[in-house]
């Protein structure tokens, strides 16, 4: 009972980081049709650069994580602006230019960084207590902060005027900017959106599990998976996804051990990509 | 003479691989050997990858059908004791064909983006299955001690004849490749060009898809089966879902348009690769750049700028200089 509860905080937990991890990913590929592999190198960038405001220029962590945030999506930013947007309806093109452009970041922090994990602690330690069960704070903070983050995502796109736009152009592009809606003023805010939620993961994330230049890997694989669980471009099937995905990890790892779990998993999407692709909520958000 | 000049890429690439055949009667120093066998593998994975992207499809699961190629050709050695190099080769192509047969069938249904994650999802799997099957494939210890491969009853254990095996594998993708594509040259380029009006035309798109997939899917075996016989280990790290970004690189910064090009590449990117060698962990950043400038500038790659500057000097006639490079133009939606 007593793991069986763990397990559940720790699946709830994961669930809330992927939430916000595929949220951006989705984000992307709903509004551009733009599948950027270089999710995982945002996420990766986000918790060097909260390492590196917390230890090289002596910031609190909460202000690190804000403005790894920033830097991260700035870079999203320009990223969209300068590159993207001369191929954006070509989508093997953009494709490839994320690839290259992970391949570059991840590079880019390893050498600056080297490849030994740096030593970046949450700042808070210590356990909650409530009976048999202990809940470590570090991680209900995070999960609190992740949650609100989703909030936030949901507020913005369903409750604002932008949000209202993003949310036209993924529909159908053509008839958005024939209603006045600019695609060049709103793509590179909508990859900045996305690519400061992976950053904002990254530095909230990282101090729990580990921090390294490669673990934008796994990320990147993990975010595939819950993105075409949840149906391409869709953004209630992606959070709903999220949380499944990190509750079978969790007690995947917990009773069968191994990477059974994952394994069940990427099968799960194989079967979903060849017999419904559009996920398992719902309909196809955007013809790939 | 027209049909010298549109397979003239084709021809040039099978004297290449064929002309490495010799490289052991020039030396016996393992350094050029050893980059020799990694190039000559890396061009026969990246022959999958090429010609995939003939029909416009990226394929990320080189890794995953270059395991199964390896790992059948490994477990026929140990398990089977096969250790001839002709049914080595052929089992390292029929095997993963065959896996990827009904999986082409289901997918290519489907266009662009969803093949890519399929492709992507494969990798994973493979690499997962190979360390969750301990007794088939020996799980993170990976299979060791497979007995030598002989050719006509001659055994090739040493470093001159491995090079000579991986060569004739090199050769006997490049020979597959140059016939399939040469074959079905216009059809694939129907399908590159304008799938739905391909489609409207008559042209069963899938088929050709699936022939296409099945026959990369064999060769990325083949490229597998030499790596294990190089290593003399088939070992899941060699087949990580992370080195498919390797195969194309070598075949996007080669160039796409030619069978010239994963050649090219391939040469290129692996000898640069191997010169700044303690500092390999680099070289995924220099790949990086290469194929953003590659997308963004040069969209044939080197063998495709290398064409359009020949052509421009040389001022070719239209048509014949369009059949030659194939197209390199950016296409809309």
């Amino acid at each position: 009972m007593t793991s069986f509860v763990t397990a559940t905080l720790i699946g709830v937990s994961l669930g809330a980081q992927y939430a916000l991890l595929a949220l951006g990913f989705t984000l992307i590929f709903g509004i551009l049709g733009v599948v950027n592999f270089a999710h995982g190198g945002f996420y990766v960038l986000g918790g060097y650069a909260a390492y590196w405001f917390v230890s090289a220029a002596g910031l609190p962590y909460p202000l690190a994580v804000v403005l790894a945030t920033l830097v991260t999506g700035i870079l999203g930013y320009l990223f969209e602006l300068l590159l993207i947007e001369r191929l954006v309806d070509d989508h093997l093109a953009t494709l490839m230019l994320t690839l290259g452009l992970y391949l570059m970041l991840s590079t880019g922090i390893l050498i600056t960084f080297g490849p030994e994990s740096p030593l970046f602690e949450f700042p808070l330690n210590g356990t909650l207590r409530a009976g048999p069960f202990y809940f470590p704070i570090a991680n209900l903070v995070v999960l609190a902060v992740c949650l609100l983050a989703i909030l936030g995502v949901y507020a913005l796109i369903f409750r604002t005027d932008l949000g209202r736009a993003l949310r036209a152009l993924a529909d159908d592009r053509q008839v958005a900017a024939a209603q006045g809606l600019r695609p060049r003023l709103l793509f590179p805010l909508a990859f900045a959106l996305a690519c400061g939620l992976a950053g904002m993961t990254g530095a909230l994330v990282t101090p729990i599990l580990s921090l390294a230049p490669h673990v934008g890997d796994p990320v990147l694989a993990t975010s595939f998976l819950i993105v075409i669980l949840g149906g391409l471009g869709s953004i209630g099937g992606a959070t709903v996804a999220a949380f499944l995905v990190g509750l079978v990890e969790a007690y995947s790892s917990v009773y069968l051990g191994g990477s059974k779990g994952a394994l069940a998993l990427f099968v799960l999407v194989l079967i979903i990509l060849v017999v419904r692709p559009s996920g398992l909520f719902g309909r196809i958000a955007r013809e790939a | 003479m027209s049909l010298l000049r549109r397979h003239a890429g084709e021809i040039a690439t099978i004297l290449v691989v064929a002309a490495s055949l010799l490289i052991p009667r020039f030396t016996d120093d393992p350094l050029p050997i050893s980059l020799a066998n990694q190039i000559l593998i890396a061009i026969t994975a990246a022959f999958s990858v090429y010609l995939m992207l003939r029909m416009n499809l990226l394929t990320f699961a080189v890794p995953a059908f270059m395991a199964i190629g390896g790992y059948a050709a490994a477990i026929a050695g140990l398990q089977g004791g096969v250790t001839d190099a002709i049914a080595l080769t052929a089992l390292s192509f029929v095997a993963p064909a065959i896996v990827a047969l009904p999986i082409g069938v289901l997918v290519l249904r489907l266009r662009g983006v969803y093949f890519v994650l399929v492709t992507f999802v494969l990798s994973e799997i493979v690499q997962l299955v190979l360390f969750e099957t301990p007794q088939l494939t020996g799980g993170s210890n990976g299979l060791v001690g497979m007995p030598s491969t002989t050719a006509f009853g001659i055994e090739l254990a040493d470093n001159a004849s491995v090079l000579v095996l991986t060569a004739a594998v090199a050769l006997a993708a490049a020979l597959v490749t140059a016939l399939v594509t040469s074959l079905c040259r216009q059809h694939f380029a129907a399908i590159e060009e304008n799938e739905p009006l391909a489609q409207s035309l008559g042209l069963v798109v899938w088929h050709y898809k699936v022939l296409g997939f099945v026959v990369a899917a064999g060769l990325a075996g083949m490229a597998g089966f030499s790596l294990v016989n190089m290593l003399l280990t088939a070992h899941p790290t060699s087949f990580g879902p992370g080195s498919s970004v390797n195969y194309i690189a070598y075949t996007i910064v080669g160039g796409r348009t030619s069978i010239l090009g994963p050649v090219l590449g391939s040469a290129l990117l692996v000898t640069l690769t191997n010169l700044f060698s303690n500092q390999g962990q680099y070289s995924q950043g220099l790949y990086g750049l290469l194929i953003v400038v590659v997308v963004l500038v040069a969209r044939g790659g080197i063998v495709g700028t290398a064409m359009a500057l020949v052509r421009r000097v040389g001022g070719l006639r239209p048509a014949t200089a369009h059949l030659a490079t194939g197209t390199a133009a950016p296409r809309g939606t």
